[in-house]
């Protein structure tokens, strides 16, 4: 569980801290440009890492940093409760004169308070543990570290640790990408989920039993499914083909052609089935109420809250009404940004005084930070 | 496709802000068939919830007889009189489908004495309901409940909890 982000002199997050301890699921809310989604970037830059992306120029760029301010370093740090051991990950990234590409200024992991590996521009110091004795090494200054440490065993914190973050699913879904077809399999979406039929070929082969996970949630959105079947078309290539039955007739339909909406039902299905089968995982979902019909929201909404209470956890952003009202004071942040010229500040609901009905203040415009 | 209309099913009307975070919490019990179930944005007062179910909801439930509906109210430390005078306006043939619950002063002196948020209290009050139990519901500003509680949960429990 994602217990607190920390991102400094990137785009609109300065000094920004966001605090999630013991919150299983969490709305961000706030108007247009107020760093919402930027939150999702920066947890990109970390996912990208544990995902083996380590070339500092693939994860941000000299625009990134805040209004330009390129002397300053810009600042990731993440604290995670995996199996009630808190791991904190240190990235700070830098650009000295002269120089085209970011490189990394300071990397740390720390497990359970201790440190794992600590890095200063090139210089690594792996710590002495159980497995290995102290090491320093050199490693490229335009490489993160993290990708490329060995891992010792398939409980050594490190591979925990990237495990976990290569799985975080963090979703601003395009419907109109999601065909459905697939030439591999994986357990790692993207965010616009135009890899979704990779997606659920490879939570399905790992992990049948998913598959009634994914089929009882379909049912209560769509009960005249009768179900979906992913067709071999090639040789590496399968299509997703839905299948309808109503008073004993039957229509098949391309994934493909379903509505926008009706995607979301799926990609909801194997957000709750893949958190089932192999989470607990950690969820941004950026609007998850796009494309839904009114009477849906609310129900969408409750069955991802509800789902992620016991294990995992979502992160949620909206501008929907009928979203904001199924989450509450103490776990919906307000996101307020004075201009563009100025940082995103965060604070609880809770902590903010409302008079009257918070929607009703959304609307009107009246909270400010 | 929504709540079925056509399937049993209850809408929670809550008064205020307050009581609609203990429904939102209510409604995220795991065992919960959440279609079963829909919390409606709140009406901005007791006297608007009855408004409310007067104006949308008894035509309504005219014609979707499977459908049941909880005002939640507070009672202002007024049970008796509020209670009676909302049943009142309830119609005779509805008596039996609508509930009338709620906090016996308000929801904040609650969430001061249990120390919960009120999505906290709400989720309290779905584990009492599914697990069978009367911890939650059984404090003194809830203990007034009992028997619309358990009228309530003789005719939900069902369709409503798995």
């Amino acid at each position: 569980m994602l217990q607190r982000l920390y991102v400094h002199n990137f785009r609109c997050l300065e000094n920004f801290e966001l605090t999630t301890k013991n919150l299983p699921s969490a709305l961000l809310i706030g108007k247009n440009g107020a760093g919402k989604s930027t939150i999702a970037t920066a947890l990109e830059v970390i996912q990208s890492i544990g995902r083996g992306i380590n070339r500092v120029g693939q994860l941000v760029k000299p625009k990134d940093f805040t209004r330009g301010r390129s002397n300053v370093p810009i600042r990731f740090e993440v604290e995670v409760l995996l199996n009630q051991t808190l791991y904190k990950y240190v990235l700070a990234l830098e650009l000295p004169e002269k120089f085209r590409e970011l490189r990394v200024f300071e990397e740390q992991l720390m497990v359970s308070g201790k440190p794992i590996y600590s890095r200063k521009e090139a210089q690594v110091t792996l710590y002495t543990s159980s497995q290995n004795s102290e090491a320093n090494f050199l490693v490229d200054w335009h490489l993160v570290a993290l990708p490329i440490i060995q891992e010792q065993s398939e409980t050594d914190p490190l591979r925990l640790f990237k495990t976990w973050l290569s799985r975080m699913i963090i979703l601003a879904p395009m419907p109109s990408l999601m065909s459905g077809g697939s030439n591999g399999e994986t357990l790692e979406p993207n965010k616009e989920a135009s890899n979704f039929g990779e997606w659920i070929s490879g939570l399905l082969s790992r992990y049948p039993a998913a598959y009634a996970q994914i089929d009882k949630y379909l049912r209560e959105v769509m009960p005249d499914i009768q179900d979906f079947q992913n067709e071999q078309i090639g040789k590496d290539s399968k299509s997703m083909i839905v299948r309808f039955e109503n008073n004993n007739e039957h229509l098949s339909v391309d994934f493909k052609d379903l509505s926008d909406g009706e995607k979301c039902f799926f990609l909801c299905a194997v957000v709750l089935a893949s958190t089932k089968s192999y989470g607990p995982l950690f969820c941004f979902w950026d609007e998850p109420d796009n494309y839904l019909s009114l009477s849906e929201v609310g129900h969408f909404i409750t069955s991802l809250r509800s789902s992620f209470k016991s294990s995992g956890q979502i992160l949620a952003t909206s501008h929907n009404e009928e979203a904001i009202r199924k989450f509450s004071n103490e776990n919906t942040f307000f996101l307020d940004r004075k201009s563009h010229l100025e940082p995103t500040l965060i604070r609880l609901i809770s902590e903010i005084p409302i008079a009257g009905d918070l929607v009703d203040t959304l609307i009107r415009g009246d909270i400010e930070l | 496709m929504s709540t079925n209309r056509h399937k049993l099913h209850i809408l929670i009307l809550p008064e205020d802000d307050a009581n609609r975070q203990i429904a939102t919490g209510f409604i995220l019990n795991e065992s919960l068939n959440q279609r079963a179930i829909q919390v409606l944005p709140s009406a901005g007062g007791w006297k608007r919830v009855v408004e409310k179910f007067k104006d949308d909801y008894i035509s309504t439930m005219l014609q979707y007889p499977n459908r049941m509906i909880v005002l939640m109210i507070d009672f202002d430390n007024d049970q008796e009189a509020r209670l009676s005078f909302v049943k009142h306006e309830i119609p005779d043939y509805l008596i039996n489908r609508v509930f009338v619950v709620g906090v016996k002063s308000e929801p904040e002196n609650l969430k001061r004495e249990i120390r919960k948020t009120f999505e906290g209290i709400g989720e309290a009050l779905a584990n009492d309901c599914s697990d069978n139990t009367n911890k939650t519901w059984s404090h003194a500003l809830l203990i007034h409940n009992k028997v619309e509680v358990d009228r309530m949960i003789s005719l939900v429990r069902p369709f409503l909890f798995q």
